[in-house]
């Protein structure tokens, strides 16, 4: 009734740009910024099919993000104003733990391969010099769950640094839950720092 | 969840259009201070957060166990005819929201897939009207406020947050949405109506929706919960975030030709 996260519940015929997207699939091929969310997500799909959940996993699924993404802007925005509190060996320490923990997220996020394939729509050009990549994940059970990339090219080529599920970005949310827990923890930086590296270490 | 929510307002609720309305607007008057996406407004987060964790103590003693079990034991057919059943009796509070939302047209199909669902489909048991090419939709008056408020007001932007007792996430916008749904449903004023037994009627709808609700939220629920350090954060953030997007669609919806070119498209990869 209250339609409150329902992220198996998509809204595909409303949602404008994912579907008109997918008549653009061969024209988008060619684009480099839709080459990069085919090539990840065969990535990952390999890496579904090929490994159970466990440390091999984990591994591989660090490997893809850090060749992928841009963990680095991607852990700067998550930290936003709270970024400048930082010093240097604050941030490292920081991009370290929070590498992991994506990595550990995304490799205990898919159990077994489940016959999913990812289809990506269209690729729009925004004037900020970022791409937003439609896409969405097929599951042989139950409704397609929508996914939209955010591409930029940070000088190293392109790279991923979102990725909206549902219209939840992941970015953006871990930004939200980072900043309470800073206000909740006196606001530095150091006490989440150490949450997380616990939770890596766990 | 929702149950006893509802319960708890049936008297009030339902005499109470006219101040939900009017809710609406003192909602949508505190939007001139807006939160944006990035941080929403939560005025009173500490009686939220202590709301939230009596949800979380009720849902891991009882609610998560029995959907877990439901999820694991149940044929899932059975689970699926479930599902019908109860979006079938949501179809005609969808179909009154998109009247208010100014769509008459697909309003009048999800009144034929009430029909035909609740005649040829067994009561809802089974969707007979997506295989005739009735597609389903899914609207809330939550939606349709935030539909209509003004173009400065952002769909993050649905007032302040609020987390209810048993019903979780919502915000002023969606609360209010969520009254008038229920003073607005058939099926909730026929039983009242007529008197039906509340055990026999209302009382397994309102069972049934918690757990297939639930049952629909534990895969993303989880994985939230297991990967952020302030759950209640990352929940509130996530759940601003996903209702932006469901309105946001609603505000961009424009042509119709559109629509049935997205649907062509829907159909290739399906």
């Amino acid at each position: 009734m209250v339609p409150l996260l329902a992220s198996r519940r998509v809204v595909l015929g409303l949602v404008g740009g994912g579907a008109a997207a997918l008549a653009a699939t061969s024209a988008a091929a060619a684009d480099p910024a839709a080459q990069l969310i085919e090539r990840t997500s065969a990535e990952v799909i390999q890496i579904i099919k090929g490994t159970t959940p466990g440390p091999a996993r984990q591994a591989a699924m660090q490997k893809v993000l850090q060749s992928n993404f841009d963990l680095a802007y991607m852990g700067q925005t998550a930290l936003g104003a709270n970024w400048n509190k930082a010093d240097q060996q604050q941030h490292a320490r920081f991009l370290k733990a929070v590498e992991s923990a994506e990595a550990r997220a995304y490799s205990e996020r898919f159990g077994q391969y489940g016959g999913q394939t990812v289809t990506v729509g269209k690729v729009t050009s925004r004037p900020n010099g970022v791409f937003i990549v439609d896409s969405r994940i097929n599951q042989s059970n139950g409704q397609p769950i929508k996914l939209e990339w955010e591409v930029r090219d940070v000088g190293r080529g392109l790279r991923i640094t979102d990725v909206k599920v549902e219209g939840v970005s992941m970015v953006m949310t871990r930004r939200s839950d980072f900043n309470s827990y800073i206000q909740n923890n006196g606001g530095t930086v150091e006490p989440l720092i150490k949450e997380l590296e616990s939770r890596a270490g766990r | 969840m929702i149950a006893s929510v509802s319960k708890w307002m049936a008297g009030g609720a339902r005499r109470s259009v006219a101040a939900a309305a009017l809710a609406a607007a003192l909602a949508g008057g505190c939007a001139s201070g807006d939160t944006g996406a990035a941080e929403v407004w939560d005025p009173i987060e500490t009686p939220n957060r202590f709301i939230f964790s009596f949800n979380r103590a009720i849902d891991v003693m009882a609610i998560r166990p029995i959907t877990v079990l439901y999820r694991d034991w149940v044929p899932e057919p059975a689970q699926k005819s479930v599902r019908n059943v109860l979006d079938n009796l949501g179809e005609p509070v969808t179909a009154i929201n998109e009247v208010f939302q100014g769509d008459p047209s697909r309003a009048a199909t999800t009144m034929a897939r009430f029909l035909v669902n609740s005649t040829i489909g067994v009561a809802g048991l089974f969707d007979v009207a997506t295989s005739l090419g009735l597609t389903r939709t899914k609207e809330d008056a939550g939606k349709t406020i935030g539909m209509w408020a003004g173009k400065g007001v952002e769909p993050e932007n649905g007032g302040f947050y609020l987390m209810l007792p048993l019903a979780g996430p919502s915000n002023a916008r969606d609360a209010t949405g969520l009254m008038i749904d229920y003073a607005i449903d058939p099926f909730q004023i026929l039983p009242i109506a007529f008197n039906w037994d509340w055990f026999y009627y209302s009382a397994p709808r309102y069972g049934l929706t918690v757990i297939d609700y639930r049952s629909r939220t534990m895969f993303a629920l989880d994985d939230l919960e297991k990967n952020s350090v302030d759950y209640y954060a990352a929940l509130r953030s996530a759940y601003t975030q996903n209702r932006a997007e469901l309105i946001r669609a609603k505000r961009e919806k424009t042509d119709t030709k559109g629509e049935l070119e997205r649907r062509d498209n829907l159909a290739l990869v399906k």
